[in-house]
């Protein structure tokens, strides 16, 4: 299970994961800012199945790693070890209790509350990252980092297919853009900063991006993230402005950017699977 | 200006960035590497850079013979979520070799070697 493949295989499972879950907690959060457009609820839903499935799938990878297991017996002797002892077990578990909490407070319209609980659920996942692992100064301020930066990028990312729906039925798309775009101008802003640290403290020179598995995933994360940016400013700057004539060309380039989005998510799942390059080796018996 | 500005806190940043531990990897232990214990030393205490899963962590101690000297399996150290121990009874003196596998919190596994000298 240490091999290349199995690496980005739960890489990918992770990162479809993390695209179900932005997706419902975008979908709870878009409900509370900017409205309810029909069907908001059933894509809430179809969020948290696809996060479902792709976290059993995750679970399943990862119990196999840690139990060094080949058999699908082995993997099921160990399920219970990784939900009790581990913190990846017990938090993912919990994370889906909460997701499942908050697509419940959706379906009764309980918007703002779905937000939080889901929200809760995503900030989760830093929990499972490098900095709450790590402990001390430089482990609290990774940690902080990568909440602001998983909280900034589902915020994002997760309410694009909601702003699809939105833009589609709106009466005054126009008005739903403008205001949607301040949200992803904080969101970007909060990104990108908190990206340059943790290149400071995961990656630490240019030349890790061309030389390390590591680095060749944050490469690809960033080259697809740059694009997405510039997609993102290409619909504030020019198609925002001609609406609703350009509703439909706003759509299409939503529609790139949740492509584009769930991209960078997937090369986020595999990035997480290596050691980042500026880690320290171990001064002994490694 | 601005720009200079920013472009002179991002140069400083860059200088004065720790490197970052991730995985759990082998700061220190006790005994630690290269050192001679007693016989009747009763345990090893390995220290990690990251919390660890003791559940799925795995510590060897064996001596020239292929003989295990450890009597159980490694346990956390109370309120040290980056330390392990593990029961040890030395029958001989000579040189142990200890192997380590540990899980990290962020479910990254990482593993190594060292060795001490134990002396009557």
């Amino acid at each position: 299970m240490a091999n290349p493949v199995w690496m980005v295989l739960r890489g990918v499972c992770r990162g479809l994961h993390l695209t179900g879950y932005f997706c419902a907690f975008g979908t709870a959060l878009f409900g509370a800012l900017f409205g309810q457009p029909p069907g908001l609820r059933r894509m809430g839903w179809g969020g948290f199945g696809v996060a479902l499935l792709a976290g059993a799938a995750w679970f399943w990878l990862q119990t196999a790693d840690f139990a060094s297991a080949s058999s699908p017996s082995a993997v099921l002797a160990a399920l219970p070890l990784v939900a009790g002892y581990t913190r990846f077990g017990w938090l993912t578990l919990a994370r889906m209790g909460v997701l499942l909490l908050a697509m419940l407070c959706a379906q009764k319209r309980c918007w703002k509350l779905a937000a939080v609980l889901s929200g809760i659920g995503v900030l989760g996942q830093a929990w499972l990252g490098h900095g709450a692992a790590m402990g001390g100064g430089k482990g609290w301020l990774l940690f902080g980092c990568s909440l602001a930066h998983i909280g900034a990028a589902a915020a994002w990312l997760g309410t694009l297919p909601a702003l699809a729906l939105g833009l589609r039925l709106s009466q005054n798309p126009r008005a739903l853009a403008e205001n949607y775009s301040r949200l992803g101008l904080v969101c970007v802003g909060a990104i990108l900063a908190t990206a340059f640290l943790q290149y400071l403290f995961l990656i630490g020179r240019v030349s890790a991006f061309f030389t390390t598995a590591y680095g060749a995933a944050a490469l690809a994360k960033l080259l697809m993230f740059s694009v997405l940016l510039a997609l993102a400013a290409h619909n504030r700057n020019r198609l925002t402005p001609a609406l609703p004539a350009s509703r439909a060309a706003l759509g299409r380039a939503v529609a790139w950017e949740i492509g584009l989005g769930m991209a960078v998510l997937l090369a986020a799942g595999v990035l997480m699977q290596f050691a980042p390059p500026a880690m320290a080796m171990a001064s002994m018996g490694s | 200006m601005r720009r200079s500005l920013f472009a002179g806190a991002a140069m400083v940043m860059l200088a004065i960035a720790p490197a970052a531990f991730a995985h759990a990897y082998l700061t220190t232990s006790k005994p630690s590497a290269g050192t001679t214990v007693r016989l009747d030393t009763s345990s090893i205490r390995l220290s990690f850079t990251e919390a660890v899963q003791p559940e799925f962590c795995a510590v060897t101690v064996v001596d020239g013979m292929g003989t295990h000297a450890e009597t159980g399996k490694p346990e956390a150290v109370p309120g040290h979520d980056d330390e392990l121990t593990v029961p040890v009874h030395f029958q001989m003196a000579g040189k142990y070799i200890v192997t380590w596998h540990a899980l990290s919190v962020d479910t990254h596994k990482t593993h190594g070697t060292y060795s001490f000298i134990v002396g009557n």
